[in-house]
């Protein structure tokens, strides 16, 4: 009940300010208003990406967006919410790779493959830092490292079941070494652990280091990405030190099934136009986010093509039984 | 100095002055309410937050979580229901006062607690912030397995007079605790191919089961029991502590205070860790520790004072390192984000206004919070003196509304009533129930640290003596134990030297049911 009127209120408070903000050419996208449905609870990591997003969207699509959160099983119950809206462009899902796994490790009532990608946005880069004071500079003085000392260089990886982990292993499988890699309960542990030593090396996010960048108590030696990080140009990628490794780490937009064409035609169009508007660029560098557009189609081969890798390494860890 | 001068501009300035006070006065109400707990009435906040001022946002979130982490104990004095998971300790000593007709001496016990650990934390905060985020450094995953475990052989003393079946328990507790998926590895547990169970169970929905569903239970199980003990509670008003009996239960604050301040300021221990950690310390040090879970008044002012220094010391990670450690912290950090503050140990230089802003507000927080408190209790003593029957339903939907609201799940409803029958039946067979909520709480704590301190050294379990925190937490764990031990086996030789009183000995057991 609460809820619902928290939502309403926000809603109206939102719509007054997005109407002043209007510009007049209002598109003609068949809703006023356009629900974005998350599984990640206020003040999360989507959830202030996607309050972000809207305010530079919703001029642009002459639209009013509403953000919900959907919270419970790991993504489930926010998946079957979206799954089972209306397929007219009125309810959508901010995706990531978690709405993937959960598909495929609890195999919920509605996955992934019930949705519609739209189109993605964005890739998050995945960085590998080292305390201030390590004699790392790179990650092949980490590799050579394992390769004189076996399992004694420990590596700080967010969950079991995350990205990182999944890289960090790919690492080790491609190097032929063995590391120790020790898993947490999310981003802020591991770097805690790699500022006591417990880990020698972490990997992470810009948006969840910056603190601890600014203050040069960590460094990054290096990214995870096709290219280098323009905020961050002396650190190198991995595939520079000849290691085929990139993370991709997305965040778009899907939607129920059978979304009607005009629809999608004009996210994609706006999907565009919000990556080059300058006040969201400057949002977004800040974080170090790499645009990353992909239209309906490239996306949903892009998923498919993502979700059989993420099948092959559950399978490959004993994540899950199939 | 200039932080003095920004603390004091912004408790001075209106729309945070307004800010802390309605912020206070959300949380006392969503604390109070089972199953709102502290994050949940901060994230119901949030979205009002977005375009405010940011200093008034972040006062507005962290008054909630002051708020709600003392208007937890209000039912859990008053009804037996932990608003928040760390009021749990608070029920054992805090019902059976108000059972006693103490209630209001309960509630202004623990409101002038909460309050001191409140200012305590505060100070704490303002002045030692860099070396309690050092603190946070010293906790490795062998220190947090051994912090479990000295939690853990609390077990001992909770279950008086039936440690095998109060082993029992911790062990049920932390088998729940297993469910979800898997800390290292990533596998799926007992969860059935069920999504909500991959997350395991939260401690809340069984806290409110084996609390209030079962005290429920027990209560229309009675004979007679629409006219029940409530005459004797019914004389209750709020009574303030006197500074003498302030001064008779120093210790017991003392404690609260150091325990709330150590926990606060490492990621992952929390409100409810410190709670019970400073309930069984309130009581080794105690002059009287024959009287808790009896109604002692201590019992209640130590875990009531640790949760609220938590309340302002779990701020230190978020700010130093921009690590929540907890749930609520997580939506404060939020709260930052959103308002494109980045906290780390630059936030103190970059932007002073905000922190210092922010401890002038947390001040007025807890002035407020005492204040409210003294407003808000009247009616809740009068409200709990209504007549049994009607009292009864209405916690009943209470406990049901307010499960539902956390996240409109069927599956939480269901997760609360198994617990409460089990509860019910724990209580029929003499089964101490804390141990269980204890081992539920800290099991994950314990597992996860245990097996991640494993890799560390590849297997080798000297990486819990090698550790100077781990090691020294583990001795006094193994003296606790110890303890607990002897005195069992001396209670258990006594009937052999005194066989006269054979009677009196079964009978003070598992307390609580009889009364």
């Amino acid at each position: 009940m609460r809820l619902t009127q928290i939502k309403t209120a926000f809603c109206i408070g939102f719509a007054a300010v997005s109407m002043m903000a209007q510009p007049a050419l209002a598109a003609e996208y068949p809703h006023k208003t356009v629900k974005l449905v998350t599984h990640s609870s206020p003040g999360g990591g989507t959830d202030v990406f996607l309050r972000e997003l809207i305010k530079h969207l919703s001029p642009i699509m002459g639209v009013t967006f509403v953000v919900e959160n959907v919270r419970g099983g790991a993504g489930a119950k926010a998946m079957a919410s979206v799954a089972g809206s209306p397929a007219d462009g009125s309810v959508f899902y901010g995706t990531t790779p978690s709405y993937i796994n959960t598909s495929i490790l609890s195999k919920p009532d509605k996955t992934y493959e019930d949705m519609d990608p739209v189109v993605n946005m964005f890739q998050d880069p995945q960085i590998v830092f080292v305390r201030a004071d390590s004699p790392y500079k790179t990650l092949k003085d980490v590799v050579e490292d394992a390769k004189k000392r076996p399992n004694q260089v420990r590596v700080g990886v967010s969950t079991p079941g995350s990205l990182d982990r999944q890289i960090m292993e790919q690492l080790k499988a491609e190097t032929a070494t063995e590391m120790t890699i020790i898993t947490h309960d999310g981003g802020g542990d591991v770097m805690l652990s790699v500022l006591n030593g417990t880990s020698n090396v972490g990997i992470g996010e810009i948006a969840e280091l910056r603190g601890q960048i600014d203050a040069k108590k960590i460094r990054l030696i290096t990214t995870y990405t096709e290219q280098r990080l323009p905020q961050f140009a002396d650190v190198p990628t991995a595939k520079e030190q000849g290691m085929n490794l990139v993370v991709r780490k997305f965040r778009g937009i899907a939607g129920p099934k059978g979304l009607p064409r005009e629809v999608i035609a004009a996210w994609q169009d706006a999907a565009q136009k919000v990556l080059q508007e300058p006040k969201f660029k400057a949002v977004y560098e800040k974080d170090a986010l790499i645009p990353a557009y992909m239209d309906h189609e490239t996306y949903k081969k892009f998923l498919a093509d993502f979700a059989q890798g993420q099948k092959t390494f559950f399978t490959k860890y004993n994540i899950t039984t199939e | 100095m200039e932080g003095l001068f920004y603390a004091w501009q912004a408790v001075t300035s209106m729309p945070v002055l307004l800010a802390a006070i309605g912020g206070v006065t959300w949380g006392i109400l969503g604390g109070a309410l089972p199953g709102i707990s502290p994050s949940i009435a901060m994230a119901l906040l949030l979205p009002f937050t977005y375009n405010l001022p940011p200093l008034v946002a972040v006062v507005l979130l962290a008054s909630v979580y002051v708020g709600a982490e003392y208007g937890g104990s209000i039912p859990a004095i008053l009804i037996r229901t932990p608003g928040t998971n760390s009021a749990a300790a608070t029920v054992i000593d805090g019902y059976e006062m108000q059972l006693q007709g103490r209630g209001g001496e309960a509630l202004g016990l623990s409101l002038v607690g909460g309050t001191i650990g409140g200012l305590f934390g505060l100070i704490l905060l303002s002045t030692l912030t860099e070396p309690l985020a050092s603190l946070a450094l010293y906790f490795t995953p062998p220190a947090y397995f051994a912090l479990g475990i000295l939690g853990i052989s609390i077990i001992g003393s909770l279950s008086e007079g039936a440690l095998l079946k109060g082993l029992i328990a911790g062990v049920i507790g932390m088998m729940i605790a297993t469910v979800g998926t898997d800390p290292i590895s990533g596998v799926s547990r007992f969860t059935f191919g069920k999504p909500e169970l991959l997350e395991g169970i939260h401690f809340i929905l069984v806290m409110l089961g084996i609390f209030a569903v079962a005290e429920l239970m027990a209560q229309a199980g009675e004979d007679r029991w629409t006219e029940g003990s409530q005459p004797k509670a019914s004389n209750a008003r709020l009574k303030l502590p006197s500074l003498a009996t302030l001064w008779r239960l120093r210790t017991a604050q003392a404690i609260g205070c150091v325990l709330g301040a150590i926990e606060g300021a490492i990621p992952g221990g929390g409100g409810s860790v410190a709670a019970f950690l400073s309930y069984n310390e309130a009581r080794r040090w105690s002059k009287e520790p024959e009287k808790f879970g009896k109604g002692s008044e201590e019992g209640v002012i130590a875990p009531e004072t640790a949760n609220n220094v938590v309340s302002a010391t779990a701020i230190v990670p978020t700010l130093s390192f921009g690590i929540p450690g907890s749930n609520s912290t997580a939506i404060l950090l939020g709260g930052f984000l959103i308002h494109g503050l980045q906290p780390g140990p630059l936030l103190f230089t970059t932007n002073p206004e905000i922190v210092y802003g922010l401890f002038g507000g947390l001040f007025t927080a807890n002035i407020m919070m005492f204040l409210l408190g003294i407003v808000i209790l009247g009616p809740c003593i009068w409200l709990v003196k209504r007549p049994k029957p009607y009292l009864m339903a209405a916690i009943f939907g209470l406990v049901v509304s307010g499960v539902y609201s956390i996240d409109h799940s069927l599956f939480d409803l269901a997760v609360v009533l198994m617990a409460g029958l089990v509860g019910f039946v724990m209580r029929k067979l003499g089964f101490p129930t804390l141990p269980l909520i204890l081992g539920l709480v800290l099991g994950y704590m314990i597992e996860s640290n245990y097996r991640r301190s494993l890799l560390i050294t590849n297997g080798d379990h000297i990486v819990f003596l090698q550790d100077g925190v781990s090691l020294g937490l583990l001795l006094c764990a193994a003296l606790i134990i110890g303890f607990s031990a002897l005195r069992e086996i001396r209670r258990l030789r006594e009937p052999l030297v005194l066989p006269e009183a054979p009677d009196q000995g079964s009978k003070s057991g598992p307390a609580s049911i009889s009364s």
